[in-house]
């Protein structure tokens, strides 16, 4: 059996359906029991005033079904980033591409076709990618730090000057938005670009084309 | 004879301008760092009322794309480096003498000589608007190599730079005198598990402050060198670096600013529900392991970095959950079986709580990777943090400033004014603050200065906006309420609220040496509750005396 391809949106989904619903309802439940709390013992008679001011057995106890719960969430937690990190990285890739962001655009190279794209300022160039197949981008930079960013595929990763690193991202068909996500100076608001993610077929057409120097 | 000739500065009486400037009494001290920051607050906030402004709508262009990166970089330096943090250390100068039965802070010249340089790293630091090329622009954080002299040139960043590195030292060296005043100044018989819960949040404080400032201050100064042709935050591993040296400062006075405001909430809500706070052991406890574990989760802001271990950061990050929850476990403790009066410190300090806890719930949500992903850099963490800071530790210093301000000034402060405040700013705090969340996740990032027009965005920034707009309402009512207060006073007596902690034992406002009657006897965290208990048992035996003779 093949395992699944690691798609990043789905593992943030995952998490997401957890983490929320948890945190709602700790909120609401501290909201109400605050309110309850306050309404009940509300102008009581200041003599009356309970005198026990300490439980340490029963805050040891709750101490502890505090920390089941970080466990818990920290489990959960690690076993999606290893998916993303690690055994993403693994899979084989069904294209290449090497991103070089700079101040204030993206360059997206195509190491196996041998072309390249230019994103220019505000994202003309789109990034074409096959959809339903392992994309790897190869991340650095020409100057300072800016961060490689689609939304829609909920996942970031930095493009620091002096390093290469990897992310291997899965997408779905379709037109999704990038933008930098590291302050990157004057005009780190235009440093957008838009991903084109088309049927295999259709990228590898796209792609020799590119190779061949005709545009599509 | 030896004693007659020896006047410290604290002896001398002296007032007016010349008492702000020159004092080495805590209380002036910690009052001209208060009024110094609560200036920078204001200034802090027209910057974000100018952003606000800007981000109305899509594609506005009422200010330059350099005239808003300096606008952020100033909001975020100013609010952080000149007025929660020394705000925080403001609170603790001047109360944490009080709650301690000291007659003063020890180095006090030493930490008139920080709250000068504090001060002038501020003015520094704001002096760059009249620069050629603006203010600093790198945001409150400046990452290498952005801040470097190549991509960010320009005496502006040069003035952020040093003003940073001034305003820092001087918070760490007031922060060490409130230290040493802690070890070592604390009246007879008042041991550490005696001191009220205000002071054991300032103790940690600048534990932290001294701890993690330096590298700050070291951090800067590399990068000033960097700046000036030293080479030093370069390649990957100088980035990497440079964010290390940063956020190991950056993350605990994230705590720094956050302690001292629970405090102050803390003893509103003890007093306020006539009950001492419960589960003392366990929260300090909880406050230094709180402490502990915020010096070892700097690199949750690195997640995307590639340069980091992410699972370690996240453990540490997420285990803070449980100090935390104690801290809630021991506020509701306080409240069940008290006798609640809803005061306005008070429902500043009730608010701190469940609003800091939309803050710290999103916390919990950053610190996994995999959702961090995609929250970094994005309005995700801009909700979260104002979340904490602004709808959390804000609403403690107010909490705080209605709890105190009758003991500081002898008069009080408006109820009424202090309840439409505390309206406008519930209200405006979360119409700002909220949406940012879905914005973040809808894919605006931080930091940009125009945003193109998508689906739901311009609605969502507008009602932000409107939200800013009201609390600055807030704020207003609330300098008109200190005025309105100071101008016909409202005399409040010694201990108006029936206190619990020494500095209710003095006149209003404390004397020079604080305490010109004899102390109390301490035998608890909360001396003076135990005085008003014993006397009322005396009371009851009494009656039943009479009643069964």
């Amino acid at each position: 059996m093949v395992p699944a391809l690691v798609s990043t949106r789905s593992e943030y989904d995952h998490l997401f359906s957890i983490y929320v619903p948890i945190a709602v309802g700790v909120f609401l439940l501290i909201a109400i029991v605050v309110v309850v709390t306050v309404v009940v013992f509300r102008r009581r008679p200041v003599e009356g005033a309970a005198r026990w001011h300490e439980n340490n057995l029963l805050e040891g106890s709750y101490a502890l079904l505090l920390a089941c719960v970080a466990a818990f969430l920290l489990y959960l937690t690690f076993t999606a980033e290893h998916r993303v990190d690690t055994v993403a990285n693994r899979e084989r890739a069904a294209v290449t591409v090497d991103v070089t962001a700079s101040k204030w655009e993206w360059t997206f190279t195509y190491p196996a076709y041998g072309f390249a794209v230019h994103s220019g300022t505000v994202g003309r160039q789109p990034l074409v990618v096959p959809a339903g197949e392992p994309v790897r981008f190869n991340l650095t930079s020409a100057d300072v730090i800016h961060s490689f960013w689609i939304p829609a595929l909920r996942y970031k990763h930095d493009a620091i000057p002096g390093s290469t690193q990897v992310a291997t991202l899965l997408f779905s068909g379709g037109v999704f938005a990038g933008q930098c996500a590291e302050f990157c100076g004057l005009r780190h608001a235009d440093m957008i670009f838009t991903v084109h993610a088309v049927r295999p077929a259709e990228f590898v057409a796209w792609a020799h084309r590119q190779g061949t120097g005709t545009t599509p | 004879m030896s004693v007659a000739t020896a006047p410290t500065a604290q002896h001398t009486r002296i007032t007016g301008l010349l008492a702000a400037t020159v004092s080495t009494d805590h209380k002036r001290m910690g009052l001209t760092v208060g009024a110094c920051s609560l200036f920078f607050f204001l200034l802090g906030g027209v910057f974000a009322l100018l952003m606000r402004t800007q981000l109305a709508q899509p594609d506005m262009r009422l200010v330059s794309d350099n005239s808003y990166n300096q606008l952020f970089t100033m909001h975020g330096s100013t609010m952080i480096y000149l007025f929660v943090t020394p705000m925080a250390i403001a609170m603790a100068m001047y109360l944490i003498p009080l709650q301690i039965g000291a007659v003063g802070l020890s180095g006090a010249r030493l930490a008139l000589a920080g709250l000068w340089t504090w001060l002038c790293g501020g003015l520094v630091m704001q002096q760059g608007w009249f620069a050629s090329g603006g203010a600093g622009r790198d945001g409150w954080s400046s990452y290498a190599p952005l801040s470097n002299g190549t991509n960010t040139p320009g005496v502006g960043q040069d003035l952020w730079v040093i003003g940073v590195i001034l305003a820092a030292a001087g918070m760490t060296v007031m922060a060490a005198c409130v230290l040493a005043t802690v070890a070592r100044r604390r009246a007879p018989r008042m041991s550490l598990l005696r001191m009220p819960v205000f002071t054991w949040t300032g103790l940690v404080s600048v534990l932290m402050v001294v701890g993690a400032f330096p590298i700050l201050v070291l951090a800067l100064v590399l990068l000033y060198i960097d700046r000036h042709g030293g080479h030093i935050y370069t390649g990957f591993t100088g980035a990497i670096d440079y964010q290390d040296l940063f956020w190991f400062f950056g993350h605990p006075v994230v705590y720094v600013m956050f302690f001292p405001y629970l405090g102050a909430a803390a003893e509103a809500i003890a007093v306020c529900s006539h009950k001492r706070w419960f589960g003392y052991t366990a929260f300090v406890v909880s406050i230094m392991a709180f402490a502990a574990l915020s010096m070892s989760v700097w690199s949750h802001h690195m997640y995307v970095t590639g340069g980091v271990t992410n699972q370690y950061f996240a453990f540490t990050s997420t285990a803070l959950l449980v100090p935390a929850g104690i801290e809630y476990f021991d506020a509701v403790g306080t409240l069940v079986g008290g006798s609640i009066v809803l005061r306005t410190s008070m429902l500043f300090a009730l608010t701190f709580f469940i609003q800091f806890l939309i803050g710290g719930l999103s916390g919990i949500f950053v610190a996994s990777p995999v959702l961090d992903y995609q929250a970094y850099g994005t309005y995700i963490v801009v909700a979260h943090f104002h979340y904490t800071l602004f709808a959390g530790s804000i609403f403690g210093f107010f909490a705080g400033v209605y709890h105190w301000f009758p003991k500081i000034t002898g008069a009080f402060l408006r109820e009424s004014l202090g309840k439409l405040q505390l309206a406008l700013m519930v209200i405006g705090t979360n119409l700002t603050f909220f949406p940012m969340f879905f914005l973040g996740n809808d894919g605006m990032p931080r930091r940009i200065s125009r945003y193109p027009t998508h689906p739901g965005w311009g609605t969502l920034n507008l009602l932000e906006s409107i939200g800013a707009g009201i609390i600055a309402l807030g704020v207003l009512v609330f300098l008109i309420n200190i005025l309105v207060s100071l101008r016909r006073r409202v005399p409040a007596g010694d201990d108006p609220w029936l206190g619990h902690t020494l500095e209710w034992a003095t006149s209003s406002p404390p004397p020079p040496l604080n305490f010109e009657r004899p102390l109390p006897p301490i035998r608890s965290y909360a001396p003076l509750l135990d005085l008003r208990l014993e006397e009322l048992d005396r009371a009851r035996e009494r009656r039943e005396v009479t009643s069964s003779g």
